[in-house]
């Protein structure tokens, strides 16, 4: 049993570590760091929203910033490298080998994160998560601009050394006691976004080299003034993110593949459907990205073929939660703070499932762009679905990561508060956007059903950062001072939890 | 999966069943919304940061107001000159992205008047959140008045109050500026009247915008505002649009780039007022009455 924090170490001995367990941690911790940062500001957006006018944020500006930091913190300091963490801490347990493959290149990998970080949050920009161009060439103010440009880059470049490591380690270093057909499931959803980060994050790399050239002045890819079209940026940039969107979230259908059969006592209901949703999902998720792009104008075949990509990939969507669901169903169940995240997690899987139908159904999605119904979906699918699964493995690790076990009592107040809070807030946005109201409002119309449906999701939203407020204070006192877990079988279900003294190969067969 | 698979498959045809329906119902409402009638007349559709401006098929131009009649099929040619902003009447659900390069269309009859909002639904910079416009749809005109009227004329119908509000809106520049002018020659006293210059550039943030910035006048002068910028700007007392008292005191309402307006300070009481454009709310001033 290696355990970072039971057996105290000097900090630096930790931070220099090339060991696959300690950058693990240091990514686990960066990337919480960061969802209390992203989620800091989230509570100073929705405040400013709480009334129309201009209340506690000074200027429009300053809010834009606000937005464009969140979600670029949200999206790749918290979700990517988080999925990165535990994927750096279980996968060479679950294939039985003794490191990552590259143990400094993975430090390396880790370490750009840190940097990529500081360049996004000194620059503090105002470009919206998307950067789209002509705002970003000839409009956002520099030198903001240009750091996030190259903040990006940093962390695009992380996640491909990291995807090289992860698909070294499990198609090579991989025990040869066990075969590829009976590895995790986790450890399949980890091969899969690996594959898909290394064909998806290229064409954004070139976007942002090409943003960057334009902004100098140089070219003018994206500017109409010199020619450009600045929907080919769009384009470029959907291709990478997109499927992206299958890159935060299959780490977290890997963890749901851990937990529920375990906390249900049940073995897996189909393994090969799991991994062949997987390998349908990574390919799939590549045929859909102009969804995002129906309302610039596309011809009505452009947008027959895109809207057929993305139904496409819901049926693969859809047997993963048929796996879950039949996984469940007849086990015996127990309900610690890991499996509730778990189900809370595929209860809203489903939900904004259904909605992302909704929006690409052509007629439709002319209702619900751009407004705050899409604001609602993809943080259902994100703060709902990914970061409920990844709060819960949190929790389902921290005995293997402390040695010590967490406050049960705790943690499921913090399951129901941030579950009802994430309700409260995103579906109260999906019926804000039908009223139409636009995102990345600095100021809105005073309609009094306006007002009080930006007021509820406050609400809710100050809920669940109470909430995590909760888990960090549950977490850091309980590592301390908490109670030493049986390392056997922590959550007490009568099944062998992570060891690194497993000889068996993984047991996945029924 | 043996036994079982049984369930998954009827599961998963359910599944990819209700996703064709979606998919071939989503088809056929798009074809036919798409759809443009022949007879549909051509409006232009300008977003600019953070205006719109239109122009119909008879060259009547509006700013931040479209006059449409009721019943008519209007046929949207959208596009923007500087940064992505998109064409949104929610109450309408038109909904398409105004892109510099490109022309994007759009159709629709409006079956009901009424006074609508346009707003812009894709993040463009500082005034995102205030890029408004409004749609008046007036009501039809009765089939006898059309019958007796060739169908042109029904664009130059003089419509109901709010287009004679827009129209003098575009007739008061020119002639504010030739009785500013007669006032100037009438009493020297005037000295000449006042002016105020809005920089060529000033829609720029960060760049000078009025000049002087601060204008000090006596009660009762004549201010001449002068637009030597290409976009349109106002002059309009307060802090921002948030402010409750914006646009009481004096407003000059827009001015379109090369034009003139004017403020008459003998309605504004003395001491020193803030004051702002509505277009570009960055560019502000303050103005000084003794």
């Amino acid at each position: 049993m290696v355990l970072e924090v039971k057996k105290p170490r000097a900090l630096w001995e930790i931070i220099f570590s090339t060991h696959h367990t300690d950058i693990g941690l240091l990514y686990i911790i960066t990337s919480i760091t960061f969802l209390m940062l992203g989620g800091a500001l989230a509570l100073a957006i929705r405040a400013e929203l709480f009334l129309p006018g201009q209340q506690i944020i000074s200027d429009p500006n300053t809010f834009h910033r606000f937005f464009t930091v969140h979600g670029t913190t949200m999206l790749f300091l918290w979700a990517i490298p988080f999925g990165a963490g535990i994927g750096n801490y279980l996968i060479p347990i679950l294939v039985r080998y003794k490191d990552m493959a590259w143990p400094k290149l993975n430090a390396v990998a880790f370490w750009m994160i840190p940097v990529g970080a500081a360049m996004v949050w000194l620059g503090f920009a105002d470009l919206g998560w998307t950067a789209y161009p002509p705002y970003s060439i000839i409009r956002a103010p520099g030198p903001a601009a240009e750091l996030w440009i190259f903040g990006l880059k940093i962390l695009g470049l992380s996640s491909v050394l990291g995807s090289i490591n992860f698909i070294v380690t499990m198609l090579k270093c991989k025990h040869p006691d066990l075969p590829i057909m009976k590895m995790s499931l986790f450890a399949w959803s980890i091969l899969s976004i690996s594959f898909m980060t290394l064909v998806a994050i290229p064409t954004f790399a070139a976007a942002l080299i090409m943003l960057y050239t334009d902004r100098l002045g140089v070219t003018g890819f994206f500017n109409p003034a010199l020619g450009g079209d600045p929907i080919a940026y769009q384009h470029l940039f959907w291709f990478t993110f997109h499927p992206e969107v299958y890159i935060f979230l299959l780490p977290a259908v890997g963890m749901l593949y851990e937990m529920i059969p375990k906390f249900s006592r049940k073995p897996i209901f189909s393994y090969q459907s799991g991994v062949i949703a997987f390998m349908l999902l990574s390919t799939i998720g590549f045929a859909s990205w102009a969804h995002h792009m129906l309302a610039t104008g596309m011809s009505f075949t452009e947008k027959t073929v895109f809207m057929v990509g993305t139904l496409a990939a819901v049926p693969a969507s859809a047997m993963h939660v048929f796996n879950w669901v039949a996984t469940m169903w007849g086990g015996r169940i127990k309900f610690a703070a890991p499996m509730l995240f778990g189900v809370g997690g595929i209860m809203l899987f489903f939900a904004s499932g259904a909605g992302g139908v909704v929006n690409t159904a052509l007629p439709l999605d002319f209702i619900t762009h751009d407004s705050y119904w899409v604001v609602g979906h993809f943080h259902l699918i994100l703060m709902g679905t990914v970061s409920l699964t990844f709060t819960g493995f949190i929790y389902y690790m921290f005995p293997l990561i402390t040695g010590k076990m967490y406050n049960e009592k705790l943690a499921k107040i913090h399951w129901i508060a941030a579950f009802s809070g994430i309700i409260i807030v995103f579906m109260t946005q999906h019926v804000l956007g039908l009223m139409g109201m636009p995102r990345r409002y600095f100021d809105y119309l005073p309609l009094p059903e306006w007002i009080a449906m930006n007021q509820i999701a406050t609400i809710g939203a100050w809920i669940v950062g109470f909430s995590y407020l909760l888990m960090i204070y549950n977490l850091l006192k309980s590592s301390v001072k908490g109670a030493f877990a049986n390392m056997r079988d922590p959550f007490a279900i009568g099944e062998e939890y992570y060891d690194y003294r497993r000889k068996e190969p993984h047991k996945e067969t029924h | 999966m043996a036994g079982h698979a049984m369930y998954e498959w009827v599961y998963i045809a359910a599944v990819v069943a209700i996703l064709i329906w979606v998919g071939a119902a989503s088809w056929d409402v798009e074809r036919i919304i798409e759809e443009v009638p022949a007879d549909a007349e051509t409006i232009k559709v300008i977003g600019q940061q953070w205006f719109w401006s239109f122009e119909h098929a008879d060259g009547t131009k509006e700013v931040n107001e479209l006059h449409v009649q009721q019943d008519k099929p209007y046929r949207f040619e959208i596009t923007s000159l500087d940064v992505n902003h998109a064409f949104n009447v929610p109450d309408w659900t038109l909904m398409i992205d105004a892109v510099p390069g490109r022309i994007n269309t759009l159709w629709n009859m409006f079956t009901e008047d009424g006074e609508y909002l346009i707003q812009c639904r894709e993040y463009c910079g500082f005034s995102h959140y205030n890029m408004k416009a409004k749609l008046f749809v007036e009501p039809a005109v009765t089939e006898a008045a059309a019958e007796s009227e060739p169908s042109a004329a029904t664009t130059t119908t003089t419509p109901p109050a709010q287009q004679q509000q827009s129209a003098t809106q575009e007739q008061q520049p020119s002639s504010n500026a030739t009785s500013a002018a007669a006032g100037g020659n009438a009493t020297s006293a005037a000295a000449g009247g006042v002016t105020l210059t809005i920089l060529d550039g000033a829609s720029i943030q960060g760049n000078p915008d009025y000049d002087p910035d601060e204008l000090t006048v006596k009660k009762g002068d004549k201010i001449t505002v002068n637009n030597a910028d290409t976009m349109p700007h106002t002059v309009t007392n307060g802090e921002s649009g948030s402010d409750p008292t914006s646009g009481k005191l004096f407003d000059t309402s827009i001015i379109n780039g090369g034009d003139s307006g004017e403020i008459d300070t003998a309605t504004v009481d003395a001491g020193a007022h803030p004051y702002y454009c509505m277009v570009h709310p960055y560019m502000t001033g303050s103005l000084t009455v003794e």
